[in-house]
């Protein structure tokens, strides 16, 4: 509970979030609040450095002070207690016992702090059977329904590859905490919320649940082919592994395909019905793979963009860095990093008040802010804090 | 008294929000304001909200009432149709918005030029009112005026290119994940703004939320990946640095089903042999780094499959999770899902009962509260309550 004056800070700053998390789904939900302006204090183990050369890190926690603690000596607990205090939301993505273990539980930190709003994000949530085992968002995703949906056919099922349920899940704590703070600013109590990485995926397949428990609906699976739409799907363009999508999703704009391409198959008048699309599927997705073969992917998507067709390049992470909308919004942020200079990162998606990027502050090392937030938030003295560093407790920078 | 469980006084009780935007991700936004006590009016045109045309459908007979898509995403909130192209219909419109908190919609910047509607229009009327744009490609830029689909999203967004075998099509996530993250990104942005104006005196704000800006937030591995391309492996878990990492992290068969593995560590590496009883392969370099040594994954991927060909999936879940402390988990079929224990025993799905399109189970809200899940009421009808607002 820091002092917000004026708007200039960020719409979040005057709160406070102990950032227990680690990895992908929690620093992604803290790093709105730090973006926003909150104070955000990353915990980190001292035994553990969290920049390194590959950024994953780096990427996650900008915009956050950090102190290294020793959470499980009873002198770093006792800090971690004091901090409760003068706070006003705890999160963690740890397994349900490592906290047990820690004895670091919302009823304990009520004791502390009774308006206190804490959040966990284990893999299956803090009850049921498959409460303590081990999950990350690769393996939520599977038994959320995800990867079972995606495939070349049926058989084989397919990860995304962006571990969907950490994302999803840390997307979904930004909004659900500030709903705590709001109840907490109208009625003065705190809340424990319990955010599932099995859950947050399922929550985007709703049509299919709702479908599949009223008359047993089962899509078909079958590469990006769609049931209501066609053609649907990504074709080679050229270059390595260089892609372009393209849905065609009525009449109009398959008739206007049509007449681009210029080929007397697809020109027949029966395919202006879907089903005789549909029908014609493979054969026409052929014809369709010869005209775009020898075209260049993002000159394509313009010329087919402009008649108003759907289509879009299938960008690498690379390409999207130097995405010309994207750049043009001035969407990526430049952030000069003490070991490995200037580098760019995505921006904030969330438009709102959130700090100037010329403001943000790049992920500090382990123990960053140590010193300044034992002496200044909690009135540790020097000596204190020689002391603690000694005993391994606290690391300093 | 106040109340502990915040279920029993929603925090967005009070909040009222106007919803023109249509099928999924605005829709979504507002469906979660909803379920956390904001008083929802989405107003449709006369025809209704295009995904009630969407299937699959829970009646046969009665689509505009049984578009699953619709029934999901339009749970707890009241249902008005006007038709805002017309002036009239934009009086009724401005009228029902200058007492909200909150204005949803969706026209990307042709239907604003067309209808000549500022981003100002609304607010000018309403300073205090959180205007929420949700636009694929937002309202400026070389793309604004494109077309898209939940493909051409994924694709422009960099997450196709993850997905799918390295030699052949990249693949898209199921269903309308781009919108449905958009949705919970528009939650958050009017929650955040509602913060600001309600407890720290600022007005109200024009947000432009994109789907392509919320996808490049997305990606796990820092996009510049140190100069490198993050390609997409397969049934394998394609690795976040130039690093790459061991064998067995992949989806690979058990007797009734697929499993998938996590990791990328050394030390789950090291207990997955433990667990196939073959700690040699740990020991062995060459087995270090499947991206370095393709081989070691095929090789890997066939000792895991013998060793579950005849274990069933949960055998498999319990045993990797339990005693070889692997973070593992079957790969479930949306029919599985309704009936496995872990989602029964958190109540994560609940029965809504809906006049015309009859009983069916949904998703309920993704998180508990002290506990508790929130309980959600159907979607309305076409013009359900029209009257009440309008007349």
């Amino acid at each position: 509970m820091s002092a917000k004056n004026g708007s200039t800070q960020g719409s979040l700053a005057g709160l406070r979030v102990l950032d227990l998390t680690r990895v992908w789904a929690g620093p992604l939900a803290t790093r709105i609040y730090g973006d926003y302006g909150a104070d955000v204090i990353k915990i980190s183990d001292p035994r553990v450095p969290l920049i390194s050369p590959n950024g994953l890190n780096s990427k996650l926690n900008r915009n956050k002070k950090n102190i290294g603690l020793r959470l499980d000596k009873s002198d770093g607990r006792e800090i971690f207690l004091e901090l409760t205090a003068i706070s006003d939301v705890i999160i963690e993505n740890f397994r349900p016992r490592v906290m047990r273990n820690l004895n670091i539980t919302y009823e304990t930190l009520t004791k502390i702090n009774p308006h206190i709003i804490m959040c966990s994000m284990p893999g299956f949530g803090l009850e049921g059977p498959y409460s303590e085992y081990p999950a990350f968002g690769t393996t939520a995703e599977a038994l959320a329904g995800i990867p079972g949906l995606i495939g070349y056919d049926s058989s084989l099922p397919i990860s995304t590859g962006i571990a969907y349920g950490d994302p999803v899940s840390g997307l979904n704590a930004v909004g659900i905490l500030l709903t705590a703070l709001r109840h907490r600013n109208i009625t003065g109590t705190g809340q424990f919320i319990d955010i599932a990485l099995a859950a947050s995926p399922a929550c985007n397949l709703g049509e299919f649940f709702a479908a599949n428990s009223s008359n047993g609906y089962t899509p078909t699976i079958n590469g990006n082919k769609s049931e209501h739409y066609s053609p649907h799907g990504a074709y080679p363009t050229r270059g390595e592994d260089q892609w372009i999508a393209l849905s065609i999703t009525n009449e109009k704009t398959w008739k206007t395909l049509a007449e681009i391409i210029n080929n007397p198959i697809l020109s027949s008048e029966d395919y202006h019905i879907f089903e005789n699309r549909k029908k014609d599927e493979i054969l026409i997705d052929a014809h369709i793979s010869d005209w775009f073969a020898s075209k260049e992917a993002e000159e394509v998507m313009f010329r087919l963009q402009t008649r108003g067709i759907a289509a879009g390049v299938v960008s690498s992470n690379r390409q999207l860095l130097s995405d010309p909308h994207l750049n043009q919004r001035e969407f990526f942020a430049d952030m000069d990093e003490p070991l490995f200079g200037v580098k760019r990162y995505d921006g904030q998606s969330i438009r709102g008040n959130f700090i100037n990027k010329s403001g943000w502050k790049t992920t500090e090392e382990v123990g960053g802010s140590s010193k300044e937030i034992l002496m200044k938030l909690l009135g540790y003295t020097n000596d204190d804090c020689e002391t603690l560093g000694k005993q391994g407790t606290i690391l300093f920078q | 008294m106040s109340s502990e469980y915040f279920a029993d006084d929603l925090p967005l009780n009070g909040i009222k929000v106007v919803e023109t935007a249509q099928g999924v991700s605005g829709p979504y936004a507002a469906k979660l304001l909803a379920s956390l006590g904001a008083e929802v009016i989405k107003v449709e045109l006369p025809g209704g909200d295009w995904s009630r045309k969407t299937p699959p459908f829970l009646s046969e007979t009665n689509h505009t009432e049984s578009s699953a898509l619709y029934l999901y995403n339009n749970t707890g909130k009241k249902s008005v149709v006007l038709d805002w192209r017309n002036s009239e219909g934009l009086n009724d419109l401005e009228n029902l918005i200058k007492s909200a908190d909150v204005f949803i919609e969706d026209w990307d910047i042709s239907a604003r030029t067309e209808w000549k509607l500022s981003p100002e229009f609304f607010i000018e009327n309403n300073p205090q009112l959180i205007e929420l744009s949700i636009t694929p490609f937002g309202l400026s830029g070389p793309y604004s005026t494109y077309k898209s689909t939940p493909l051409i999203q994924l694709a422009l967004g960099g997450i196709l290119n993850l997905i799918g075998n390295p030699e052949q099509e990249p693949l898209m996530l199921p269903g309308h994940q781009p919108d449905y993250l958009t949705g919970i990104n528009g939650s958050n942005a009017v929650q955040i703004a509602l913060w600001d104006r309600d407890f720290f005196g600022e007005s109200g704000k024009f947000l432009e939320l994109t789907m392509l800006e919320t996808l490049a937030n997305l990606h796990q591995a820092p996009l510049d990946m140190d100069g490198g391309i993050r390609r997409r492996s397969g049934h394998r878990q394609s690795p976040l640095s130039s690093n790459g990492f061991p064998p067995g992290v992949c989806t690979v068969s058990a007797k009734d089903g697929y499993m998938t593995f996590g990791g990328g560590s050394p030390a789950i590496w090291e207990q997955l042999c433990l667990m196939l009883g073959r700690l040699d392969l740990f020991e062995n370099e060459t087995f270090s780094n499947v991206f370095e040594n393709p081989e070691s994954g095929l090789i890997v991927d066939h000792i895991m499959e013998n060793w579950m060909a005849d274990k069933t999936r949960e055998e498999v879940f319990k045993e990797a999770s339990s005693v070889w402390m692997l973070p593992v988990s079957p790969v479930k079929k949306i029919n599985e899902i309704l009936e496995d224990k872990q989602y029964a025993s958190r109540h994560a799905f609940q029965k809504i009962i809906h006049p015309v399109a009859g009983e069916a189970t949904y998703p309920s809200p993704t998180f508990t509260a002290n506990g508790e899940k929130l309980k959600v009421s159907r979607s309305p009808m076409l013009g359900e309550h029209t009257k009440e607002y309008l007349w």
